[in-house]
């Protein structure tokens, strides 16, 4: 339309689109060729920060789905990428298996996991279905454990770069296209989700599980499913983290990477997949910006040995203070910049008496 | 033969009996007003033949199968779709979205496909999308389509609640409480959109209803239960005049 007075929808298959006007599209395209000329212009400290991120957001994205999508609480997180990770590294160490056959392993291995950390959830909700998942990651950890001194891996397995035929994936620029190209897989994978049937029965069941269940929505099919999907996705996080790495140890998996993940959730936005890349590119960057705030002190050397500690609590505290004054994390906040430019020079200010 | 017929349902709580051997019937096209004072039941008979309750006796037949014993997504998915007192939509949703859940058993997709938004699904969310067009046309309702339904008023929450009971393409439609909460534009509203689905689809409806007036002047038979036991059934004249009726509403006394 030459004369269009506006921007309008002329069918249903446009309200279906994941970049619908021009502008978005515009826009991602220079996104996109940010992210391809990154590498070449980074150094190797932020190449290997943006992998880390890359790495966070597979896994961020997939609890998302799971927890600010489908409503299930999970503190397993960790276990499932120690899952994936061990998967490849057993499989190499064992049967010196080629990376085609490990990713798809861990992805099975995952998908296997999932009604495993799954079926407590069709008794359980909420916090006891968290510590339920939080048991099950004990399992893992402890089997993880386990093999590594029952095979005299105690200080962690050795797994060498990934080889796609001739091409070894072994420097950190070829890593960054190809954990780029997964977290954007992943991206694309949950937004498709999202816009189709079962994305919706997800949130169906997030707000009234009876009322779902009363329109024809099959709750415990659903809930499984979630936790399928999101635990392959989690699992395949992980051995792509085995491989970058070039190290599977379990302790690596601890506890806390668990709550990194519920933070990145939280912090990000529930219910927001940008939200899930918000947090974790903020959980990722958390130490580095602890670390150089240290550095900027007068005497850093005398703090040298306080980074960890005031790493955690200061983790601590930010988590704290994103549940008490922005529940709706730093996707919220992203929004009310956005309203801000959008309306300008007006002001936009809530009526007196909503929230 | 009756569409609906719930047969000597007993409904028990421990030892409180909530339904006392209730029966009722509805042909087709007919609309059954289901009333009674508060705490007489209505719900639980509705609960029982959705599936969230499972009598401890008794028969549902729909269509010739046994609901008893029934998942309540198996029961949606036989075409009986029900409304909720309080509206109960799901609030992040925008009231599209919530009208496509309606039809979620309507969908003939997989979640390999979804993953990929294949050119299946793509088609599917395209034709559901026009249905719920439809609905939304039905319910005038159109200019809200992408409106969250958190933002609505109540009123209009309840006609979603309406809307999405009708995505389904019920062969069986429970209301409960419909007008409840709606101002009397709303009612009259939601009166002739009732009619309109009575005259022009033909789907049973049995509907819980508080406001006699509109009772009398819509229902074609009426049901009356007191404290989990049938009182009395007939049509809105015969029923509405019953002195047991009027004693179960206001009293002894003023019968």
């Amino acid at each position: 339309m030459p004369f269009a007075s506006g921007y309008f929808r002329t069918s249903y298959a446009r309200e279906l689109r994941l970049v619908d006007t021009r502008a978005q599209a515009a826009s991602l395209t220079v996104f996109l060729a940010a992210l391809g000329a990154f590498p070449f212009v980074a150094s190797s400290f932020l190449l290997d920060l943006a992998n880390q991120f890359f790495l966070a957001s597979i896994g961020a994205v997939a609890l998302m789905l799971l927890t600010g999508y489908a409503g299930q609480v999970s503190l397993g997180h960790a276990g499932l990428l120690a899952a994936g990770a061990f998967t490849v590294g057993i499989l190499v160490k064992e049967a010196n298996a080629p990376f085609w056959v490990t990713l798809p392993a861990a992805a099975g291995v995952g998908a296997l996991l999932g009604v495993v950390f799954g079926l407590p959830s069709l008794r359980l909700r909420g916090l006891y279905l968290a510590v339920s998942t939080l048991a099950l990651y004990f399992v893992v950890h402890y089997v993880g454990s386990e093999y590594e001194t029952e095979r005299g891996f105690s200080t962690g397995i050795i797994v060498d770069p990934p080889a796609l035929g001739p091409l070894v994936v072994s420097d950190a620029r070829a890593w960054y296209f190809v954990l780029l190209a997964a977290a954007a897989a992943t991206v694309v994978l949950a937004l498709n989700l999202l816009r189709s049937r079962s994305g919706r029965a997800w949130r169906a069941i997030r707000d009234h599980e009876t009322v779902a269940e009363a329109l024809g929505i099959g709750v415990p099919a659903y809930k499984l499913a979630a936790f399928v999907v999101s635990s392959m996705l989690t699992a395949v996080a992980g051995a792509l983290f085995a491989y970058y790495r070039g190290f599977v140890s379990i302790e690596a998996f601890s506890l806390f990477l668990s709550i990194q993940y519920v933070a990145m959730v939280i912090i990000g936005g529930m219910g927001s997949i940008l939200g899930a890349l918000l947090g974790a590119a903020f959980v990722t960057l958390f130490p580095y910006a602890i670390e150089a705030l240290i550095e900027v002190l007068p005497t850093p050397e005398r703090y040298a040995n306080l980074v960890f500690a005031v790493n955690y609590a200061a983790f601590g505290l930010v988590m704290v203070a994103f549940l008490l004054f922005e529940p709706e994390g730093l996707v919220g906040i992203w929004r009310r910049v956005r309203d801000w430019f959008v309306l300008w020079p007006f002001r936009q200010r809530p009526l007196a008496g909503t929230k | 033969m009756a569409e609906l017929a719930v047969e000597r349902v007993t409904l028990r709580f421990g030892g409180l009996v909530v339904l006392d051997d209730v029966s009722l019937a509805v042909e087709r096209g007919e609309l059954c007003a289901l009333i009674g004072p508060n705490g007489a039941g209505k719900t639980s008979v509705f609960n029982c033949i959705s599936g969230l309750y499972r009598p401890a006796s008794g028969r549902i037949r729909f269509q010739g199968h046994d609901l008893v014993g029934m998942k309540p997504h198996a029961v949606a998915q036989r075409g009986v779709a029900r409304t909720f007192q309080h509206g109960e939509l799901f609030p992040h949703l925008t009231v599209v979205e919530n009208l496509l859940v309606g039809r979620h058993t309507r969908f003939r997709t997989n979640i390999v496909g979804e993953t990929l938004f294949s050119r299946r699904v793509r088609a599917q969310e395209v034709e559901h999308r026009r249905v719920t067009e439809e609905i939304l046309d039905f319910v005038e309702l159109g200019r809200h389509r992408h409106t969250t339904v958190a933002e609505l008023p109540f009123g209009m929450q309840k006609l979603v609640g309406f809307a999405r009971a009708l995505a389904l393409e019920p062969q069986l439609l429970l209301l409960d409480e419909p007008s409840a909460g709606l101002n009397r534009d709303e009612r009259e509203d939601l009166a002739r959109f009732i009619l309109r689905i009575k005259h022009e689809l033909g789907i049973p409806m049995i509907w819980i209803e508080h406001d006699m007036q509109m009772v009398a002047d819509l229902a074609d038979r009426i049901f009356v239960l007191d404290y989990g036991r049938p009182l009395a059934e007939g049509t809105p004249a015969q029923v509405l005049n019953d002195p047991r009726v009027i004693a179960a509403y206001l009293g002894q006394a003023a019968a």
